[in-house]
């Protein structure tokens, strides 16, 4: 026991003389683990938070196009829209046998540069974007009326634009902010929707025929839609698909969701390989830098190991000195690998928030960590192995010259 | 049977030739209790080496060492450095304190080594090295003749039966050899230790009642070649 300790002071020991290295080392495995970790946790974390942010909806139906831009569009409200629908194609969906819920839905004009996407008030009612978790206002206030000109703000958008109960806007036309596209229509904020870490917080709600007649759009394009948002009974869109996507030529059936945005991913799944690929080699960096690190302590120190032998120590206390100090080391940037990625988790989640609206969960403290961090432990190990076997050899030879 | 017996002691390196070349043979050798020994020789003719089989450091080819009643020879390294620990204070000529430690940690970590743990006998021999008010200093925050005195403090923190003491007065001045020398001996005798001490100074051996020529004790003729082979090993 007393060796054990007699071990842990000569390696923290060390470790102090040589803190300047040390902090190098515990920085550099930290970033290298971190690093390792959120290439291989963030890639992973994007997509769940992507297919759990399509704000519980199965498919959606809009113009004829690419089901990844209707998706995109309807959903995360990024791309233009791919055209309009005639109102008749959402009365016929929403009676189709295998619809649950579909909710008619008109974009075309923004605020500041925050889309206003007019629906129906009863999706907010009715509609789950999250099993068991309907939408919710901010009391006092309400969802807007069918056929007045009222606003209910997304979270993020009150927050970023300090909208309020009360206050009162001009929309402005197209999907993007154009000072002099500005409306006529005056609307009035009559709730803000409490915060979902979903795209819908992105947005301003207004009633569907404010989009479908806000002054200065075509009055031909008044019953025209963008896209109808669609609940399928179980999973039973095939008769849909077959009905929009293979033989009709008029609408676009996106569905089902996730896979759609699966397929997006996999677009990058280059990236996602290259990233892998720099990520195992960062790991590498970091057993690598360990292992130099010890090795430059260890030519200092062999001396002092060679005097210890002297003075009775053990090879057990000394190569356990060795250990202690990379276990010491590693632990420190397997720590510090958690706070990186953590921070790095933080960034890329708080960027992915504030651009699309989708909240991503990272739990610090899964498999995922607890693997890198055992296994910055275990590089660290493997790393002090070889000094230590080395150094056993070689330190008295070298230390105690014979002078006489 | 005395504190220490040396029988056929026999050691041989590998010469640049490639031959094997034996470089040491003790044919006896044999230290009383509370003795003090000078063993005086030439630099590079093999003491340095001897004191590392007495101390069980390095193993002798052939050969029998008893100290304290155990057989050096027969134990197993974890056994010979225990015994090192606990029986065996050694002193360099280069002092190797551990830098990384204070004066009093120094002592500490050679007490923690032989599983012992006592602060106040600590102190007490760095009041008694006349270092105490420097207890926290570094090495490098000392004089040569302060680190000498610190190392032979460090020898003797676990009241050893045996000191080994290799050229410790080769890199002091004439003022710091007496006083080291003075002190060393001195402890050595308050803590009833035996004390081995190498020297090719004979101003250093004079002081010494029973001296040694390690020419005498060492069968093998020092040449050229052995001090090359030395020169190798170092």
């Amino acid at each position: 026991m007393m060796g054990l300790g007699v071990s842990l002071k000569l390696a923290w020991r060390a470790i102090r003389q040589n803190l300047l290295t040390s902090w190098i080392t515990v920085f550099t495995v930290a970033l290298a683990g971190g690093l390792f970790l959120g290439a291989w946790k963030t890639n992973q974390s994007v997509r769940l938070a992507f297919a759990q942010s399509a704000c519980g909806f199965d498919a959606v139906l809009g113009a004829r196009g690419s089901q990844l831009q209707l998706v995109l569009n309807a959903l995360f409200h990024l791309e233009n829209s791919p055209g309009n629908l005639d109102w008749s194609h959402y009365e016929m969906i929403r009676d189709h046998p295998v619809v649950s819920e579909a909710y008619p839905f008109a974009l075309g004009d923004n605020y500041l540069g925050y889309r206003l996407v007019g629906t129906m008030p009863e999706m907010f009612i009715e509609h789950q974007w999250k099993e068991g978790e309907n939408y919710q206002v901010l009391p006092p206030g309400r969802i807007f009326s069918e056929n007045a000109k009222e606003a209910l703000v997304g979270a993020r958008v009150a927050e970023r634009l300090g909208l309020k109960l009360g206050d009162r806007f001009h929309p402005y036309h197209g999907l993007e902010y154009s000072p002099d596209r500005k409306h006529e229509d005056i609307y009035l904020v009559v709730g803000i929707l409490q915060a979902t870490g979903t795209p819908s917080d992105q947005v301003i709600w207004i009633p569907l025929m404010g989009v479908q007649r806000m002054e200065g759009h075509d009055p031909e394009e008044a019953n025209s839609i963008s896209g109808v948002l669609l609940n399928l009974k179980g999973s039973s869109g095939l008769a849909l698909d077959v009905k929009y996507n293979k033989q009709g030529d008029q609408a676009t059936l996106a569905w089902p969701v996730p896979a759609i945005l699966s397929s997006f991913f996999n677009r990058f799944s280059w990236l996602e390989r290259s990233v892998a690929a720099l990520a195992l080699l960062m790991a590498l960096v970091g057993g690598l830098i360990i292992l130099a690190s010890l090795r430059s302590t260890m030519h200092e120190r062999r001396r002092e190991f060679a005097v210890l032998r002297c003075m009775g120590a053990s090879q057990s206390v000394v190569t356990g000195s060795i250990l202690w100090q990379s276990i010491i080391l590693s632990l420190f940037g397997a720590l510090g690998s958690l706070v990186f990625y953590l921070l790095l988790s933080l960034t890329v989640s708080s960027i992915i928030h504030l651009q699309i609206g989708v909240g991503m969960d990272l739990p610090l403290f899964d498999l995922a960590a607890l693997y890198t961090f055992l296994g910055i432990l275990l590089l660290g190990l493997l790393s002090a192995w070889l000094p230590t076997r080395q150094l056993y050899k070689t330190s008295l030879q070298e230390t105690l010259q014979p002078s006489g | 049977m005395g504190l220490l017996e040396v029988k056929d002691l026999k050691k041989s390196f590998l010469s640049p030739a490639g031959k094997m070349e034996m470089i040491l043979h003790v044919p006896k050798f044999s230290l009383e209790g509370r003795a003090q020994v000078a063993l005086e020789g030439a630099s590079g003719s093999g003491k340095t080496t001897f004191l590392t089989f007495l101390a069980g450091v390095l193993p002798a080819d052939s050969g029998k060492i008893t100290m304290d009643g155990h057989s050096l020879h027969l134990l197993r390294e974890a056994a010979r450095d225990q015994l090192r620990a606990q029986e065996i204070g050694y002193v360099f000529q280069s002092f190797n304190l551990l830098s990384g430690f204070s004066c009093l940690e120094n002592l500490t970590l050679s007490m923690n080594l032989a599983g012992q743990s006592d602060l106040e006998h600590a102190h007490a021999l760095l009041h008694a090295v006349g270092l105490q008010d420097r207890r926290n200093h570094r090495p490098h925050q000392l004089s040569i003749g302060q680190q000498q005195r610190v190392a032979i403090a460090r020898a003797l923190v676990n009241k050893p039966k045996l000191v080994l003491a290799d050229e410790p007065t080769g890199n002091l001045d004439p003022a710091n050899t007496d006083r080291s020398l003075s002190l060393l001996r001195s402890l050595c005798e308050e803590w009833e230790s035996s004390l081995i001490l190498v020297s090719h100074d004979a101003r250093v051996i004079r002081q010494f009642e029973q001296n040694i020529r390690w020419e005498e004790l060492n069968q093998i003729k020092r040449d050229e070649e052995f001090s090359q082979i030395q020169e190798d090993l170092a």
